[in-house]
């Protein structure tokens, strides 16, 4: 379909926002579950005496499980528009039925991993489990629209090549690698280890020694997911509607040209320049854990 | 026989080039496995293969776009439209997890293979955090980042147009889509885990020594591997003609 | 652990490859053998026919889920999800390689797919073994048995979707162009990797995880058939109401392993004392 400026821009736009929302959901959704990474603490943990409440959502990496949710969506979802649903209709079905297959999915890894974790005494908590999994699920679901309503607009409004299974697929592949590589981090490196100094750095001697109490009673998932929606959630998010804007609006302006690539280009380089920018800006700040004399030296010829 | 043709051959060896090109891309995406993600290693702190995989198929999609918009464009053009859209994915990636690095856990970015940063000339090794193997994205992880994952993406382009010059004669052009963009991805997969195994998991990036050292072995396994696929491919073309 | 009683590798394969490839030829046998008949009987072999290839995926994915379990457990070094991927993205170029190359002989698809699944899996697990040097015993051959498991389980859920497993004529109009092949693919995978995962810890009982990746193979073979029911009518109808019982009974024996091997299942309460 050819459509003009003001209307591809409103799209892109619109694929954007959508792509933000389901990135800061992602992210939330694993650290509802404590998926990914930062789960090997949570598996660790046990095994160095630190028995917990949280949720072992080991479904598999976020990336494959995010794909697996959202290929389900999309093929539900086309599936109901073969059958003459309306789109929006079918897209909120489609997520449904992925959220829900996602959910049995969470249940059985946490009831799996800690049913194999018996010599540490680790107890299986089933209120942990009847509250965690909805949240999961409803987190999922918001994550699969998006994603799914994002993989329709590109295949019905913006005519990819692609079904929409499988534009569901590449977007659920790819807001698990990004909200697994961002905002874990802050789970992983911030949450876990809420104890410790901030900025000290972790030891890896600290590995399985997580944070067991809440601000009142024992922390459980859902006060994580609390944290980390302040600053993890949303800088994934970021992200991946960064991610979707920019491989889109270069060509949409620009079309198919060495232009456009070479806008890509600029891009990148300020994206570098960004991350430049930062890692100044944090080496000043907390300046180096070691110091030597050569790095006073070369430190004061610097300044 | 159709595979001794010499076309034939080059595309056999053009589907080994892009085999070739993924497994480079997984050796130059910086990735620190579980302890990245507690800050505890330099770089992305997610596996090997997803991260490849992920900004991938991200190309995937802006170059088969590109190819459907405009079937005519340049095979150059398609590889570097896959190659900016996984660039461009992996670098807001790298970004906004450098944004948590920054504030969210408050470590200072450091490389713990090499002393100093080859394109900064920063030091490194002071800033790196006692018990730990370095931490966050310092630019030269960053660069090696976006390098890589542009050759993933244009590896994935690559297939894809190889292969839809086979199979969109033969079939409705959805179908073609359809088959080459799962075949293509059938591919990704087997040469991102390869050279995941490869690194045991965990690769800083270009500057990184193990870089040199499983290369070779590596892009050896992912070339034979990738060139059988493409013979399977070219034969799945002769099964679909009537 | 030598005391827990294992079903043997061995044991597993035939199971899969047998189950499999049953379940995949009898989506192409029973209508051929309605034909003979006629009649009424011959609408009821036709409507069950592609549920048959439901059922073998399912052998394939129990047999994918023992095989990744005995090379994961060495430590891969990128986690169990991995291999998994490669399983079947190895499974889906050897299954379209397999299918599209037989035009005059449809008895010998799915047999040619495994066959080339098998040797391309072979070639990556004697690469891997002896090239990137992993030191894993087990890898050649869980490389070939997964890649195998893999080629299986892509043909029988695609059997399930388009009714045979015809590649020209059924499979790309009703599993390509709609994109089910990617549900089959990644699900597939996650079906095959998820029970290893999930039951990954030092206390891991086979038993349980063979009744995880039987509960995995069902809940896929269930939303197989709600994509089957717009594809095939009927036939959908019955994957799906079937995958939900072979779910529902999987899911509930799973459980009750866990209650049998947990330190203990308890509602709620605080954090038992323990040393540290």
């Amino acid at each position: 379909m050819v459509l003009d400026l003001t209307m591809s821009m409103a799209i892109l736009a619109l694929l954007g926002a959508l792509a933000t929302i389901a990135g800061c959901l992602e992210d939330l959704e694993s650290d509802v579950g404590s998926q990914s990474n930062p789960n090997s603490q949570v598996q660790l943990a046990p095994q160095m005496g630190f028995l917990h409440r949280i949720f072992n959502k080991a479904i598999s990496g976020e990336p494959i499980s995010n794909g697996m949710s959202d290929v389900t969506g999309g093929t539900v979802t086309s599936v109901l528009l073969s059958a003459k649903f309306y789109p929006l209709t079918a897209i909120v079905i489609g997520a449904f039925v992925a959220a829900i297959l996602y959910g049995i999915y969470a249940t059985t890894s946490y009831a799996g991993r800690v049913a194999s974790q018996t010599r540490f005494k680790q107890p299986l908590y089933m209120d942990i489990m009847r509250y965690t999994t909805p949240s999961i699920i409803g987190h999922n679901f918001i994550v699969n629209f998006c994603l799914v309503a994002i993989a329709y607009i590109q295949y019905a409004v913006l005519g990819y090549p692609f079904s929409i299974p499988f534009l569901a697929l590449i977007w659920g592949i790819s807001v698990g690698a990004i909200g697994s590589s961002v905002g874990d981090v802050h789970y992983g490196g911030e949450r876990e280890f809420q104890n410790r100094e901030f900025g000290c750095g972790l030891n890896t001697a600290l590995s399985g020694r997580i944070v067991r109490k809440a601000e009142s009673g024992l922390r459980n998932s859902i006060d994580n997911v609390w944290f980390c929606a302040k600053f993890g959630g949303p800088a994934t998010g970021i992200g991946l509607g960064l991610t979707v804007f920019f491989s889109s609006w270069r060509t949409t302006i620009w079309g198919y040209t060495w232009e456009a690539m070479g806008v890509g280009v600029i891009i990148l380089v300020i994206m570098i320049i960004l991350n430049r920018l930062t890692e100044i800006s944090v080496k000043n700040a907390y300046g180096p854990y070691k110091e030597d004399k050569e790095e006073k030296e070369a430190g004061s010829v610097a300044h | 026989m159709v595979l001794l043709d010499p076309t034939t051959l080059i595309d056999i060896g053009l589907i080994g080039l892009s085999g070739a090109l993924i497994c480079l891309a997984v050796h130059f995406i910086p990735v620190g496995g579980a302890p990245a993600a507690m800050a505890q290693a330099t770089g992305i702190g997610t596996g090997t293969v997803e991260l490849a995989a992920g900004s991938g198929l991200v190309g995937l999609i802006t170059s088969s776009y590109m190819l459907h918009a405009d079937p005519s464009a340049s095979m150059a053009l398609v590889m570097a439209s896959g190659a900016l859209g996984a660039s461009v994915m992996l670098a807001s990636t790298m970004l906004a997890g450098g944004f948590i690095y920054a504030y969210g856990v408050a470590v200072p970015f450091a490389s713990a293979q090499v002393k100093k940063d080859p394109i900064t000339g920063q030091r490194q090794d002071n800033y790196v955090s006692k018990g730990t193997q370095g931490q966050g994205i310092p630019t030269i992880c960053f660069v090696s980042g976006v390098v890589g994952s542009g050759l993933g993406g244009a590896g994935g382009g690559l297939i894809y147009s190889v292969l839809m010059h086979y199979y969109s004669p033969l079939i409705s052009a959805t179908s073609a889509a359809a088959v080459a963009g799962v075949f293509t991805m059938g591919v990704f997969y087997v040469n991102s885990v390869i050279p995941s195994y490869g690194v045991g998991g965990t690769i800083e990036g270009v500057h990184d020594p193990k870089f040199r050292r499983v290369v070779p072995k590596d892009v050896f396994t992912s070339v034979v591997v990738s060139m059988l696929c493409g013979v399977v491919a070219i034969l799945i073309a002769g099964g679909m003609t009537p | 652990m030598s005391e827990i009683k294992e079903r043997s590798p061995d044991q597993l394969m035939v199971f899969g490859i047998i189950g499999g490839l049953l379940g995949i030829y009898l989506t192409y046998l029973l209508p051929l053998a309605g034909e003979r008949i006629g009649g009424k009987i011959e609408i009821v072999l036709n409507t069950i026919a592609p549920v048959a290839g439901a059922l073998g995926a399912i052998c394939a994915v129990i047999w994918g889920a023992d095989a990744v379990r005995r090379v994961a457990k060495y430590g891969l070094g990128t986690g169990v999800p991995s291999i998994g991927q490669i399983a079947l993205g190895m499974g889906i170029i050897a299954a379209m390689f397999g299918l599209a190359i037989i035009k005059t002989q449809p008895l010998a698809g799915p047999v040619v797919a495994v066959i080339t699944a098998s040797i391309i899996g072979f070639i990556i697990g004697w690469f891997a073994q002896n090239v990137i040097k992993m030191k894993i015993p087990v890898m050649i051959r869980c490389m070939t048995e997964i890649a195998a498991a893999g080629a299986i389980i892509i043909i029988g859920y695609s059997a399930a979707v388009a009714g045979n497993y015809d590649f020209v004529n059924n499979l790309i109009p009703r599993v390509f162009d709609n994109g089910v092949i990617l549900f089959i693919f990644w699900v597939g995978a996650v079906a095959m990797l998820h029970p290893f995962n999930a039951c990954l810890g030092p206390d891991e009982k086979q038993k349980r995880m063979l009744y995880l990746a039987g509960s995995t193979g069902a809940s896929t073979m269930a939303i197989v058939g709600l994509a089957a029911i717009i594809t095939i009518g009927a036939s959908g109808a019955i994957t799906m109401i079937l995958g939900i019982v072979l779910w529902i009974i999987f899911y509930k024996k799973f459980w009750d392993e866990v209650y049998n091997d947990a330190a203990s299942v308890v509602g709620t309460g605080l954090i038992p004392k323990t040393e540290a």
